[in-house]
């Protein structure tokens, strides 16, 4: 056809030559962290009075040593605090300081008790979005010998919520409530060098330690696609694919996605998915019982529209997703990955997982919280609603506090097991932060923002909040030889001038 | 014109028989077992107990007994290798003698003003393992089996008394499966009311 003379057989080969843009490789070693075991070796017998023993026993050292630090010198009136060790053991009007596990007792926490009153009224009281009630809650320190009420002038602008272990300072009243005078919490913990881990098992297996690393390039990060399966609101998705696969750049100006190599979605890629039904509706459903699956509440095109946007880009750009608050995994944190039967197109391109330690080329199911290597810089995410249950305790706007003092206290779910559900953990608990993340992010965040906060031991961590895709169309972009943060806005609308 | 078919003599035998929708050769349905025998009843409640000890079959780490089906499906699947500090403390605990558990329990009873009440049934080693599972300062025991628990406060860096482990060692070289099982654990699970 080249030649014009019509006969298929005789045209010559293309003559121009299409530039090919590429992508860099991604280094990329998830750490299976949060992955729960599966089968006959995930218990529920245990109570969750496990999870706070482990959670004081294994902060307990580094508050008491930022404590000695701080307080070891110290002189009240004319004597020094004096360290006791369980909570109950402090004594009237000698100061001293103790480390324990927060408890607020606020009257607006969701109650088991609620649940019992439908019994009795009309309806439950609705779920509130925020805690707090203007000064009226209740702080306690706890450790296994008991409780102990504290009160204290700065305590409500400190920002405190249940399950935080902090060391506190004072002493008791006449009252029998401790009165607090100074605070201190665990701060971030060691923080790896970039590439640590893979020259540690480069030393291991014996290979040449120190290699030549070729330049990373941009992992992009979106959360909250809100894909419901609606055709009418495929707009933004199709945009989305279309920067991502490159074909929205044009070829003369070779930035913008040709230097992605990686993308991760924070949680939130479907709508609505995993519906509980309430009380009422579950016994109005009582009526017509159907065998086999129920195909009017059945929806397979959600699911079915998200693994065509992740085949679609999968092809060249590598994908970690992490399951959110609204998609098909398990309520209690934390969420296992998505499994591999809702991606038919996707799963072929994903590690099998018997080879789930290897290194990762195409799609990756991930649990959320999710910790992992990315180009020798250690990333923490999750898909939000750890942060945003926080949120509830306090009257903060900023989730980047949050995410702040959540990695200062040491643990990412602080509030687990008391207001958001959780696997009872007996053994370890991998909600605690135990190596400084160089990139903590949270998806599914009311707005984009990012913040570089430094540690006591010159640790430098990056806190990223990622909106929601489909309200802003928002893509964030981290840069990983600087751990740079930019972002572009993907919309429909007059181009400015 | 094609050969004529031979066929047999008389009126011609029906080639296929009859279909039937009833009978033993056309039942689709899985054979069922009959009305529940008071055997198995036994047996229901026996399976329910087993799942209620929370990791008590777990501490036969040596090798499972009597395998069942499950258990032999467990026991393929190879068993965890043990971390060095669990087996530095096995070893030390199999030096300790019963002298030495002995002296210990002495010690800790000088230290208390008035002698222990209604345990005077009890063995050493019980008594030794109570005491155990109510020091709180090594985590809860309720839900959790007692060596668990022992290698547990251990890794967190403890120091739970090595006597312990050694009188727990004991208990399972004796094939003793109720010692795993904290007696608070018991009771406060206990289905049956008052009768523990």
């Amino acid at each position: 056809m080249a030649d014009g003379s019509g006969d298929f057989r005789q045209c010559s080969p293309f003559q121009t030559d299409f530039s090919t843009n590429e992508r860099s490789q991604s280094a990329y070693t998830p750490l299976h962290t949060f992955d729960l075991p599966r089968g006959a070796d995930k218990h529920y017998q245990q109570q969750y009075a496990d999870m706070y023993f482990l959670r004081l026993a294994q902060l307990k050292p580094a508050v008491e040593e930022q404590a000695e630090e701080a307080w070891g010198s110290m002189k009240i009136g004319s004597d020094t605090p004096q360290h006791v060790d369980r909570v109950l053991d402090v004594r009237q009007g000698i100061p001293s300081w103790v480390v324990g596990t927060v408890f607020v007792d606020m009257p607006l926490k969701p109650n088991v008790l609620d649940d019992i009153s439908k019994d009795h009224w009309i309806s439950a009281p609705p779920t509130r979005e925020r805690y707090t009630t203007d000064g009226k809650l209740d702080m306690m320190i706890e450790d296994e010998s008991g409780r102990l009420k504290i009160i204290g002038d700065g305590l409500d602008t400190l920002g405190l919520v249940t399950g935080c272990v902090i060391a506190i300072l004072g002493h008791e009243n006449i009252d029998g409530v401790f009165n607090v005078i100074d605070t201190k919490y665990a701060d971030l913990p060691r923080q790896p060098e970039r590439w640590e881990k893979d020259e540690a098992s480069l030393a291991l297996s014996g290979g040449k330690v120190k290699q030549k690393r070729p330049r990373a390039d941009r992992v992009a990060i979106i959360s909250g696609l809100e894909i419901s399966g609606d055709s009418g609101n495929d707009l933004a998705l199709v945009m989305l694919t279309e920067y991502l696969i490159g074909e929205s750049s044009h070829p003369s100006r070779p930035d913008g996605s040709k230097k992605i190599s990686r993308l991760i979605v924070a949680g939130g890629s479907l709508a609505h998915s995993s519906p509980i039904p309430s009380r009422e509706e579950v016994v109005a459903k009582k009526g017509h019982k159907k065998y086999g699956y129920d195909s009017a509440a059945y929806d397979a095109s959600p699911t079915a529209r998200l693994d065509t946007f992740l085949s679609d880009i999968l092809p060249t750009l590598p994908v970690t997703l992490l399951p959110g608050v609204t998609d098909p995994a398990s309520v209690a944190i934390p969420q296992q990955p998505l499994h591999a039967a809702l991606f038919p197109q996707s799963r072929a391109l994903a590690n099998s997982p018997a080879l789930k330690n290897d290194p990762h080329l195409g799609f990756d199911s991930v649990s959320n919280p999710w910790e992992g290597d990315i180009d020798g810089w250690r990333f923490l995410g999750t898909g939000g609603q750890t942060v945003t249950d926080v949120q509830k305790y306090l009257d903060v706007d900023s989730t980047l506090d949050i995410m702040d003092a959540m990695l200062r206290w040491r643990c990412i779910a602080p509030t687990a097991p008391d207001t958001l559900w959780c696997y009872p953990f007996q053994e370890d608990d991998p909600l605690l932060v135990k190596e400084c993340p160089h990139v903590y992010f949270a998806g599914n965040m009311p707005k984009f923002d990012f913040r570089t906060e430094t540690g006591p031991l010159e640790q430098t961590v990056t806190l990223i909040s990622v909106p929601k895709y489909s309200e802003t169309g928002i893509i964030v972009f981290l840069d990983m030889e600087t751990l740079e943060v930019t972002h572009i806005e993907l919309g429909v609308g007059n181009p400015k001038p | 014109m094609p050969p004529k078919r031979r066929t047999s003599a008389g009126p011609r035998a029906p080639a296929q028989s009859t279909l039937a929708f009833h009978g033993t050769i056309n039942k689709v349905t899985k054979p069922t077992t009959g009305p529940r025998s008071a055997k198995s009843h036994l047996k229901v409640d026996d399976i329910l107990n087993a799942s209620t000890k929370p990791e008590a079959s777990d501490i036969s780490e040596i090798e499972p007994d009597a395998p069942t089906i499950i258990q032999q499906t467990v026991a393929e699947i190879p068993a965890p290798v043990k971390p060095a500090a669990q087996l530095n403390a096995e070893r030390e605990a199999r030096k300790v003698s019963e002298a030495r558990i002995k002296k210990y329990w002495a010690a800790k009873e000088k230290g208390r003003l008035a002698p222990r009440v209604h345990q005077e049934e009890l063995g050493l080693h019980e008594k030794v393992l109570r005491e155990w599972d109510m020091c709180a300062a090594y985590g809860p025991a309720i839900g959790n089996s007692r060596l668990k628990r022992w290698n547990r406060a251990n890794r967190l860096n403890l120091h739970p008394p090595i006597e312990v482990l050694a009188v727990l060692l004991m208990e399972q070289d004796d094939n003793n499966a109720g010692a795993q099982r904290a007696y608070v654990d018991e009771l406060m699970n206990s289905r049956f009311g008052d009768e523990a």
